[in-house]
This record gives C-alpha cells, structure tokens and sequence, in this order.
C-alpha cells in the first residue's frame, strides 16, 4: 500500500528535480537570448506533443480502425504525404525559425558598447579574462561579473580537452574546442547570482567544473572592475605578512599569479583578488579562511582529481598564515 | 599422509638444530628446488646496462654495511656469527653460484625463504637493487686493495684509541657510514648516482632522514642506515652536511647549459601544466626544499624517474613532485637534469 502511495509521489518528484531552483534552469530565462530560447523550447514541446498524440492516433486507427480508415493510412499517398513531405517541411521551417529566433546570437565583435570576456575551459575550473578592464586586463576564475542590460560576448576557448559553456539561465550551450574559438552572445536584464556548468564530460571532476555568473548594475560592476585590476593588496598584520613570504618561498608563484608580487604563474587561478570571490573552487567550499587552508594541504579530497599537488609541508602555523594572506586578497 | 607429518611435528622428534645442519640429501632437495624456483621466476625480469662505474660504486658501498656481514669480501672474512646460520651464508666472492644477473635481481629483491637472506627493503626500487647486482658481477675478479677503493672509496675510517674501542660501542666502519657514499668536507659522492648533500638547508636534509628512518620515503640502502639514528644523531647529521661548502657535480659529462633545460627550470612549460623549479628549488624557496644547482644529473634523472612511475609519493614533498614530474617527459628529465647539475651552487643560510 505504502509503495503504491510513494509511486505516485514519483511523477511529483521528478518534476521538482526539474525545476533545480531558479538560479540554474532554462525555464527560468534572465535574459532576452535566453527568453527566445525558452520560446523555441515550448514551442518545440508543443509542436513535438501534437505530433506524438496524432501518431498513437493514427497507430491506433491502423490496429483497431474500421475498414476504410485501415485503407486510407496503408495508401502509398498518405505514406508519402505524411511519412515524408511533412517532416520535412515542418522541421525545415523550425529550424529556419530557430535560426531567425535566435540570429542576435551571432557574435559582432564591432557592436557598440559589447564587453568582451574571455573564458578559457581547464581541467577542471573556468579561467576568465576580461581584456578590456578598468585600468586594464585581470583574470579571475570560476566566477563572471557582468553588468545588467549591457551586451556581452564571450570568446570560448579551451586549455586542453572539449569543454561546453552553459549558463542555462543566459544562453544555450556552446563547445569550447581545443585550438579554436567559439562564441556566445548574450544579455542579462536582470541582476542575480546565476549559476553555470560544464556541460561536455572533460574527465575526473567534470561534475565540479561549475562557475557562476553574477549579474550586477552598472555601476557595482564599475566598482568591481575597478577594483579587479588593481594589483593586490598588501598585507598589514604580522601573520598574513608572514603568509605572503611563505606563499613565495613554498613556490606557489610557479602556478599561481598575485599580481603586485613576484608570483606571476599561469598554469593555475589568478588569486590577485582571490577573497572577493565567492567560494573556493566552486561547488566545493565557500570563501573562508579555512576553506582556503584545506584546498592548500588536501586539496585532493575537497576537488578529487585537480591539477594541485597537497602542500602537506607545512607547519599548522604556516598554513593558516598562507591562508590568513590570502584571504585577505579582497 | 597430512596425519604423519602433523604427528611428526607434534611429536617434537624432528630436531630444528640449525647446529646438526641437514642430511646430505634434504641439502640437495632444498638447493634443487631454490634453484629451479628462482630461475622460474626471473623468466619475467631483463637486466638493464649494469657496466656502469657509478653503478658499481653504489653497489659496492651498500654492499660493505649491508651484505659483508654475512657473505663476506674480498679480505673480509664471513662473521663467525653469521657462518653458524642454516645454510651457511656463501662467502660470495669466492664460491658464488653462476647465476645470471636476473636471477640475482630477484634474489636481492626477494631473498629466500628457510635461508637468513632477506628481501630487500624497498621492493619498488629496482634502480637500486640493479647497483647490487652490478657489483656483485664484478666481485669474483677483484683483490681486497680493489675492494677497499670501490666500497670505501676515499673515505679512510680514523683508526680509534685504544680506550675508544674499549669503551665506545660502535663499530669504526659505522662511523664513515654516510661519507662512504656521500663524501665529507674534502670529497664529493662516491658515485653520481649520489646525492651532493654538501650545504643543502638543514631543514631539508633533516625532514629527508626522518622520512628514511619513518620508512615513507623509500630505500632499501638509506631507510635501514636512517632507522639507526636516534633523532638527535639525525640533527647533528644534517647540521654537518648543511655547513659543507657547496660542491658542484664533477661529473660533467651529464651536464650542460641547455635551452629547454634552462626553460623549464626557470619558466616551466605552463601549456602542459609543468610548473618551473626555481621557485621551488632555487636561492629563495624554503629551507625544507632541496637546492638543485650543480647537484648530480643522474640522481636527478634517477629520482624524477621515480616520481615519474609513481612511486616515492608518499612523503609531502614527494606529494609534490609526483604529479609534476607526471607531466615530464623523459627528454625533459634529461635536459632539465643536465642544466641544474651545470649551474654554481650557492650556500644556503641553515634556517630559512
């Protein structure tokens, strides 16, 4: 009795997995590109259901319909009417449609006012480069700030193997392929903490390969921008002073770049302004300073599979003032 | 069958004596299935390039501390102790069995059951196991003068007062134990397959012994000499070593000043992820890395390659390296090798 019950929880259920929330879901577009995509979608399932219902129909009528019904499908004119000249030109025009629908997605770099980033897929985060920043370019990574309402084109690249850029609530997805570019273009017209995958298996934690997207206004994203491209803060207390000459000498410059420092490595994440971001390689801590301290020494368990050696050679001390330094990197 | 040997043991008649040693025809039972067993299992093992000075060398000086004991030398006579074991351990370098240099891999590797030999401490370190067996082809046609030079090297053991030998207990020989093979303030390693330790930070050095004698990283020539020392002998190791004014390879036939070399131990390769090593490994990186500059380029070749076939990644500074030196191919090793073992050593400060 009880299993009964539950069984018809089941289709109750799957259609909240559908939903995810709001801050990953197609059904929920932030933008006009997404909106158009939306469209189509329902547009598609409608079509798709009217379709599917008409073949069980006429199925059914093939089994169990009376005589002369039974002749009219076996006929050669509907064979060829229906099983051949209809597909085609339904699915010719839905695709001319979705091209019309969603031709502002064809990238121009020339646009007035676009703002251009460039996300570079790696094994296994999201490298992003903004070129044109407030007193020049910066990178950061797992994390895109844009501004609301303003166009935005994205240049899609890939560090290694075929990663996809999805941000569902923004934009359809778009392969990054390894020594090509790829393009998406799109807006947000509202503000809010969208958040995006990797949507191409690319190995180990592909399923951690997440970043978010955080749509601001015009003039936060400003304030952000300019305090991106500035070079790092120095430390002030003793401990976090500590940390950054710790941080030099345990080599961690060789992969990782805080601009203002010596440390200018590129195999890893720019941590120039690494607090200010919102977690510590997403989807597996959020910032703090013992998240920070944990991905340092046993980063293996946090993001199984990363790029990162553990730096188990250090004293307790010396890795919380490693962590202290850069969390104060706002 | 199964109830008369159970009998046979419980009855307490069959008599363990390694004293009585064995009938004539158990002896031979016992060599005939050791020898059928051991080349059986050597079948799977190809010996690599074993007339190699360095090689030898390094065979030589662990095979005085490790294995003389019961087997003997060239004017080394089998330890009395040692000849009254069942079988008696053969004095190997004047009536050592034929047997190819594979079979005496395994055996070195594995040792040999019912017999006092032992495996090899380090099953995983075949590079050092090959040193053993390239010495010991060497054995059968050397004198003791020879003997002395290769095992002992220019280490001359400072023969002790009467009253140190009463009283201290420690055997002189033990005392030159590391200079054997690492050399001391007048003399570089013995063989290039040896470290330089000469004005390595202390920390360093300290942390790499600890790890010896703990068994995480692992030797089957520095874990047992390692396990010896009591931790304040440890300090007192790396503090002598630390203050040695630096050495550079002599060995100059393996380094060189070359481009890719020199680039990736100071840019690194970032498109395939290969970090550079100066950082690290250079003036400025912490007292608990080692210094590369003008070390031995075929211990360095040696050590990544270990890293490289993943082993040696169980100590935090082998977690470090084992994935790097992953993304290292073997010409990299090569080049990257040879360009540290060309460059001037500099002191390093004993604390960071």
């Amino acid at each position: 009795m009880i299993a009964r019950w539950l069984c018809l929880l089941l289709p109750v259920s799957t259609s909240l997995i559908g939903g995810c929330g709001d801050h990953q879901s197609v059904l929920n577009p932030a933008g006009p590109e997404a909106l158009q995509l939306t469209q189509l979608t329902w547009l598609l399932f409608g079509f798709g259901t009217v379709v599917l219902a008409t073949v069980v129909l006429t199925v059914i009528g093939a089994v169990r319909g009376p005589q002369p019904v039974r002749t009219m499908l076996a006929s050669t004119r509907m064979v060829v009417s229906a099983g051949i000249f209809f597909p085609a030109l339904t699915l010719t025009g839905l695709l001319g449609y979705g091209i019309w629908l969603t031709r502002a997605n064809f990238a121009n770099p020339g646009e007035a006012g676009i703002l251009r980033v460039v996300v570079t897929g790696e094994q296994w985060w999201w490298r992003v480069d903004y070129p044109q920043g407030g007193n020049g370019a910066f990178a950061t990574a797992n994390e895109i700030r844009l501004p609301v309402g303003r166009p935005i084109l994205f240049e899609l690249r890939s560090a290694d193997v075929i990663h996809s850029f999805w941000v569902p609530n923004l934009a359809g997805k778009v392969d990054m392929i390894p020594g090509r570019i790829t393009y998406a273009r799109l807006h947000a017209d509202r503000t809010g903490i969208f958040r995006g995958q990797c949507a191409e298996f690319c190995g180990g934690p592909h399923a951690l390969m997440a970043l978010e997207v955080i749509v601001m206004t015009q003039s936060d994203f400003d304030a952000w921008l300019q305090n991106q491209s500035r070079p790092a803060i120095d430390p002030q207390s003793t401990s976090a002073r500590e940390g950054k000459a710790l941080f030099l000498a345990a080599g961690c410059g060789a992969c990782h770049a805080v601009r203002g420092t010596p440390a200018s490595g590129t195999i890893g994440p720019d941590l120039t302004h690494l607090a200010s971001r919102r977690s510590v390689g997403l989807d597996t801590a959020t910032m703090s300073q013992a998240s920070i301290a944990r991905f340092i020494s046993d980063g293996q368990h946090v993001k199984p599979g990363n790029r990162m050696p553990p730096f188990r050679i250090f004293a307790p001390d010396d890795l919380s003032a490693v962590a202290i330094y850069l969390a104060g990197l706002k | 069958m199964a109830a008369a040997l159970f009998l046979l043991a419980w009855s307490g008649i069959y008599n363990v004596a390694a004293s009585t040693g064995h009938w004539a025809v158990v002896d031979w039972f016992l060599a005939f299935g050791m020898r059928n067993s051991v080349d059986l299992r050597a079948n799977a093992i190809t010996a690599p390039v074993l007339d190699r000075p360095d090689l030898i060398r390094l065979g030589a000086a662990h095979f005085h501390g490790g294995c003389a004991f019961c087997h003997g030398a060239p004017g080394v006579p089998v330890s009395p102790i040692a000849r009254q074991m069942l079988p008696s351990p053969p004095h190997l370098a004047t009536s050592m069995r034929t047997w190819t240099d594979e079979e005496l891999f395994w055996i070195v590797q594995h040792g040999i059951k019912y017999t006092g030999m032992p495996g090899w401490v380090a099953l995983e370190r075949a590079d050092e196991i090959w040193a053993v067996v390239a010495f010991l082809k060497r054995l059968p046609v050397m004198d003791a003068n020879s003997y002395r030079e290769l095992a002992l090297g220019r280490v001359e053991p400072a023969s002790q007062s009467g009253e140190a030998l009463a009283t201290v207990d420690s055997n002189p020989q033990d005392a030159s134990a590391c200079a054997r093979c690492h050399g001391a303030a007048d003399s570089g390693p013995a063989s290039a397959l040896v470290p330089i330790l000469h004005g390595q930070p202390e920390p360093f050095l300290i942390a790499a012994l600890e790890e010896y004698a703990q068994g995480s990283r692992r030797s089957g020539i520095m874990q047992p000499l390692a396990a010896d020392l009591g931790a304040h002998d440890l300090q007192r190791l790396a503090a002598y070593y630390a203050k040695l004014s630096p050495r550079r390879s002599d060995n100059s036939a393996h380094s060189s000043t070359n481009e890719r070399g020199r680039r990736l131990a100071t840019e690194g390769d970032p498109v395939n992820g290969i970090p550079a090593c100066e950082p690290c490994h250079g003036r400025s990186g912490l007292a608990r890395y080692p210094r590369l500059a003008g070390q031995n380029a075929a211990y360095m070749e040696a050590q990544l390659g270990l890293w490289a076939a993943g082993h040696h990644t169980s100590t935090a500074g082998g977690a470090i390296m084992g994935p790097i030196a992953q993304r290292l191919s073997e010409a990299d090793i090569k080049a990257v090798s040879a360009y540290f073992a060309a460059q001037a050593p500099e002191q390093v400060g004993a604390k960071p």
